[in-house]
């Protein structure tokens, strides 16, 4: 390959959409959540799930497929409250993985967002764009997580091969 | 020196021999030569023809300025108008000249020079205008341009990145390094591009000093200072071509550092940027100045110290400037007699004098005419008297002064203002975040480069300016001289398209006084190298003939791209199958296996367009076989792409009302309606239906295919209409993968399914919806129809799909349920009179227009576009309004094909929407938007096909098939 990375398609994972004022969603989900980030485009996890902070009173809660019927008992979309929004995303988006030394290389061909750890901290997390397309951004311990619709998902795989080489 | 090359010295690899032949003979060149230095170091002096009269060229620089030495690349590399000058040499390398047969040397078509005075600028738009331009084109473009397209694409694998940075630089000559250094030194992001091989600018060129050792080494030390600082970018062979809003930068990198990669563009987001561009040297328009062997002084220094290149025996500098003193004095250290320094200066400065001690100097003279074809001979020289003595010589190198690079500078949109002293446009007013730095800013000598790059990178970094290293230079100083006046032979100002000072002249006596319009009129400073060169010759000519100073003339616009950039690099990966984006549904997959036509079916989504039963089944009897199974059976569709959002808040009912020209907010529970919304301009934007999940939950479908416009538009309304209102919008089109049953037996199937939900038509009804579970999966179904038959849109998580398009198809079985693809699926619809995005919603209708008047509620005081279509309509005028039409003779009709008055070629009334071989009726029938048509049912009207083909078409009402919508409502 071209460039010294890893790209692994990750399995369905557990997506929740909130949306509402952060106490309300706290309020009303309990521990259910991860703690709220504390700034924009940031997430926070508990080892459970991870929150994702992704616009103006808008989250992403991130978690195992297995724990998709929990969560949903939980946070209960079809009875909160009208100020709130929580809806089951699960199937919506599409996530790679991509590691190794030259992520940042990969990253930098698909998406036009500043990755540079000095402006995405470890915590990072955005919506973007990738190969052209609406895309959400996270970083991963080693690399990045880079998400699109499902509906993309065999034209992201072909792009990042090819952009890997 | 041995032979044509130096014995020492150079930036070339002499271990490296490196083959390449050039108009099909043989020759070697090393690694580091261009094949401009390769070609000349061969002994290589006609390298191309001209444009127009064909007149033989040579080299004439050593950089991206090139005007003359155009060459095509063949084999691999093949590409057109390359410039010999930027060309890396490597091996096996296969070029010819441009614009010549059979050879540059002995070209057939010179015959047009002997007709040369009868042809100048705008000649062949003034000759044949009668009876048209086109007819004469392509024989004359033939005669004249530049090299042929390649037959095949570029072989080679391109890649483009974005970039972010707090500054970047473009240039890595003594002010771009230097500014790097300094901005780098303090901790800031940077990228420092420049196209040389390597960096160092105009020091490769010259043998100068910095801190009493030769300036290379300190270029190697600033480089090697760079690549250890984790935040520095440093490319080479990086052209910084495109200065686009908010310092968003276009870079080309011709030899990325990965095997395989042909060429990597960049985008760059810069915080600041710093052009140290450098400076570009100008000739001097002179009789027959463009003969091979006449060069830019400069350059002459770049293949002496870059290439080692020195084919000359006997060379005459011609200068109006300190500069080529310089060039005089290193191509005496090289060997070469230098014959004379022509000064047109009276008075040459005391240390310009010194530089060139001992070396024939003639103040006051100019160079009149160049004598020689295809090579150089000698010049005449013209004392201030008047007398004319010849010179022999086989090198000319002139020198007509430096024009700061400004290019990049005005791309960004910032001004210029005119440098008397410099006799050259400089860097003014800058409207980017954008500093000028070094020879780009005026700043010519070294000294000044280097204490100009320390202090910008400085600004920059918010620090004071360092100390710089110590260097000395010859100070600049000129006095312009634009032409010599000569009654015989052409004087070049822009050698590649062939404009002469008489062209000029002519534009200006034809009224063409602006520079832009002298520009156009002559095309002087277009094509490939943008009249690096000559621009300011051109300038400086037209200011000398209007008794106006060049300031006043001014300049014309500069565009990117700076250099010519390959389409490969700007394209990247996004080739071939990446090209456009493509979508796939859960079950691509089983239509492809099940041998489905696909492609593209709205906004990327891949989708099948129909179902052959055997790979021989032409595509009209697959499509009546899949509508004829839903019209009497029961068929199956993919209609996952269909838009879906969940809304939600306290104003959401509001919201709602406020998008939809028909209330929703009085919708029960599980109730839907079908609804339109509207443009700000009161055009149809999306058509749909909306259906209520319980009190605060509301489930809108779009069209499919536009989810992402849709959501834009929502969104848009949320935040900037209706910025205080509590609405939360969630796209879930990718979060409900449908499989949408319908015909008479679609209720069997659903029985064979299984569901925990009453299906009867009682309890079940049409626009109702139920979640639940289907198949035993979990399921929102809805009873909606795009067919016009009973139909249930089963929606499951994309995971589910597959498994129930198994069943479906299972539980279908006995029913004969057919797969239907969207071709089918078009048909249905306009057998229907359902409308289609793209075909009866064009963006110019309304709803009276496609007889939804009943759509427009009147109880409700406002929506959006309501206002809109009442101010258009109390305008009266003719309205374009749905119909059906029926082809007389049962043809065909082209959906776009025009409808006009009596079938005249005339201005049209209408135009087909959308025209499908009918399987209820048995033959062709369709829609069409028709001026005032609502009123002209049962009236002819007449297609008008290309040709002047006319088909008479009865109009009708718009619904072909069940008006009364009981087979949906079943």
């Amino acid at each position: 390959m071209r460039y010294d990375v890893t790209i692994t398609p990750l399995p369905t994972m557990a997506l929740f959409d909130l949306k509402g004022r952060a106490e309300a969603l706290r309020d009303w989900a309990g521990a259910a959540l991860p703690p709220f980030p504390d700034r924009p485009n940031s997430a926070c996890g508990d080892g459970q799930g991870i929150l994702m902070w992704l616009g103006p009173e808008h989250w992403i809660l991130r978690a195992d497929l297995d724990r998709e019927q929990a969560l949903e008992a939980t946070l209960r979309p079809a009875e909160a409250p009208p100020d709130l929004s929580i809806v089951r995303v699960s199937d919506t988006l599409a996530f790679f993985r991509i590691t190794g030394p030259e992520a940042d290389a990969i990253l930098a061909i698909a998406c036009p967002l500043d990755l540079h750890p000095t402006r995405f901290g470890p915590d990072g997390a955005s919506f973007t764009r990738a190969f052209g397309v609406s895309a959400l951004v996270a970083q991963y311990t080693e690399g990045f997580d880079l998400a699109v619709a499902r509906s993309y998902a065999p034209m992201l795989t072909r792009a990042l091969a090819e952009a890997a080489g | 020196m041995t032979g044509k090359r130096l014995a020492t010295g150079g930036r070339i690899d002499r271990n490296r021999p490196l083959r390449f032949t050039f108009d099909g003979r043989g020759y070697t060149g090393f690694a580091g030569d261009t094949l401009a230095s390769a070609l000349l170091a061969n002994g290589v002096r006609t390298v191309a023809r001209s444009f127009k009269y064909h007149r033989p060229r040579g080299v004439v620089t050593a950089g991206v300025e090139e005007p003359a030495a155009l060459v095509e690349l063949l084999g691999p590399d093949a590409s057109g108008n390359r410039q010999a000058t930027t060309v890396p040499l490597t091996e096996g390398l296969a070029a010819r000249s441009v614009n010549c047969w059979p050879s540059p040397r002995f070209d057939l078509g010179a015959v047009v020079q002997l007709a040369a005075r009868a042809i100048p600028a705008g000649f062949y738009y003034k000759t044949f205008k009668w009876p048209g331009w086109a007819l004469y084109a392509p024989a004359i473009r033939r005669a004249a341009g530049l090299a042929s397209a390649p037959d095949h694409p570029p072989q080679g694998v391109y890649e483009t990145r974005h970039a972010h940075c707090d500054l970047l630089v473009a240039g890595a000559g003594p002010a771009g390094l230097m500014a790097a250094l300094v901005a780098a030194r303090a901790g800031l992001r940077v990228v420092l591009a420049d196209e040389g091989v390597e960096a160092g600018g105009a020091l490769l060129s010259r043998d100068l000093l910095i801190d009493g050792a030769p300036a290379r080494d300190w270029v190697a030390a600033v480089v090697a200072e760079l690549a250890a600082a984790p935040l520095v970018t440093h490319l080479q062979q990086a052209s910084v071509w495109g200065y686009r809003e908010h310092n968003y930068l276009m870079v080309t990198e011709t030899a990325p550092d990965r095997p395989g990669l042909t060429a990597r563009g960049w985008r760059v987001r810069a915080g600041h940027v710093i052009t140290a561009t450098g400076a570009l040297e100008r000739g001097i328009a002179f009789a027959e100045n463009d003969r091979p062997g006449v060069m830019l002084a400069g350059s002459v220094q770049t293949y002496l110290h870059r290439n080692a290149v020195a084919p000359w025996r006997r060379a005459v500098v011609f200068t109006n400037n300190n500069s080529a003193y310089a060039a005089a004095a290193d191509l005496a250290a090289a060997g070469i007699v230098v014959a004379a320094i022509i000064d047109s200066r009276d008075q040459v400065p005391e240390d310009a004098r010194a530089r060139v001690a001992g070396l024939p100097l003639r103040a006051g003279h100019v160079v009149t005419r160049v004598l020689g074809r295809a090579g150089l001979r000698g010049v005449c020289v013209a004392s201030p008297d008047g007398a004319e003595a010849r010179i022999d010589c086989d090198l000319l190198a002139v020198s007509g002064g430096w024009n700061p690079s400004v290019h990049l500078w005005s791309q960004a949109r910032g001004t210029l203002r005119y440098d008397a002293d410099l006799a050259a446009f400089l860097p003014d007013r800058a409207v980017e975040n954008v500093t000028a730095a070094g020879a780009a800013a005026g700043a010519l000598g070294l000294p000044d480069a280097l204490a100009s790059g320390a202090e910008v990178g400085a600004r920059v970094a918010g620090l004071p300016a360092p100390a710089v290293p110590q260097a000395s230079d010859l100070p600049y100083a000129i006095t312009p001289l634009w032409q010599v006046a000569h009654p015989r032979g052409k004087a070049f100002v822009d050698l590649q398209n062939d404009v002469t000072v008489a062209d000029v002249e002519l534009a200006l006596r034809e009224g063409y006084a602006d520079v832009e319009l002298v520009k156009r009129y002559t095309t002087a400073g277009m094509g490939l190298d943008q009249g690096k060169t000559g621009n300011v010759t051109v300038i400086g000519t037209l200011a000398q003939a209007q008794g106006r100073a060049p300031g006043e003339v001014g300049t014309t616009t500069f565009r990117a791209p700076w250099t010519p950039v390959a389409f490969g690099a700007i394209a990247g990966q996004r080739d071939g199958p990446l090209a456009l984006p493509w979508r796939e549904t859960p079950v691509t997959r089983w239509n492809i296996d099940r041998g489905a036509m696909m492609y593209e079916a709205g906004a990327r989504w891949r989708r099948p367009g129909y179902f052959p039963a055997t790979p021989d089944e032409p595509m009209a009897e697959a499509i009546a076989r899949e509508c004829r199974a839903v019209r009497f059976g029961v068929g199956v569709y993919d209609g996952s792409p269909l838009a879906k959002f969940e809304i939600k808040g306290p104003d959401a009912a509001a919201f709602l009302d406020h998008l939809y020209t028909n209330r929703m907010s009085s919708l029960k529970p599980r109730r839907g309606r079908y609804g339109l919304m509207l443009t700000d301009d009161g055009l149809i934007l999306d058509d749909g239906v909306c259906f209520r999940l319980d009190a605060a939950r509301w489930l809108v479908s779009g069209s499919t295919g536009h989810a992402e416009a849709l959501h834009r538009h929502l969104e848009y309304q949320r935040q900037t209409s209706r910025p205080g209102w509590r609405v939360f919008i969630t796209p879930v089109t990718e979060q409900w993968a449908n499989a949408t049953i319908c015909g008479p037996q679609a209720r069997a199937v659903m029985q064979a399914l299984g569901c925990d939900f009453d299906l009867s038509a009682q309890a079940f009804p049409f626009m109702q919806l139920r979640e639940g579970h289907v198949a035993g999966l979990p399921a929102r179904v809805l009873r909606v129809s795009f067919t016009g038959e009973l139909s249930y849109e089963v929606n499951v998580a994309p995971r589910h799909l597959p498994a129930l398009w198994q069943q479906v198809m299972g539980a279908g079985a006995p029913h004969g349920i057919l797969p239907v693809g969207s071709e089918a699926n078009h048909v249905l619809r306009v057998e229907k009179g359902f409308l289609s995005l793209a075909h009866e919603v064009d963006g110019t209708a309304d709803p009276h227009d496609l007889g939804l008047g009943w759509v427009m509620a009147q109880a409700k005081p406002d929506h959006l576009g309501q206002r809109a279509v009442a101010i258009r309509r109390a305008g009266g005028g003719v309205r374009r309004e749905l119909v059906g039409v029926i082809p007389e003779g049962d043809t065909p009709l082209p959906e776009g094909a025009p409808l006009t008055p009596g079938g005249q070629r005339v201005a049209s009334e209408g135009f087909i929407t959308a025209c499908v071989r009918s399987v209820v009726q048995d033959r062709w029938l369709g829609l069409a938007l028709l001026d005032n048509g609502h009123a002209r049912h049962g009236e002819t009207a007449h297609v008008r096909l290309q040709g002047g083909q006319v088909i008479p078409v009865r109009v009708a009402a718009p619904i072909h098939y069940d008006p009364e919508g009981e087979r949906l409502r079943s």
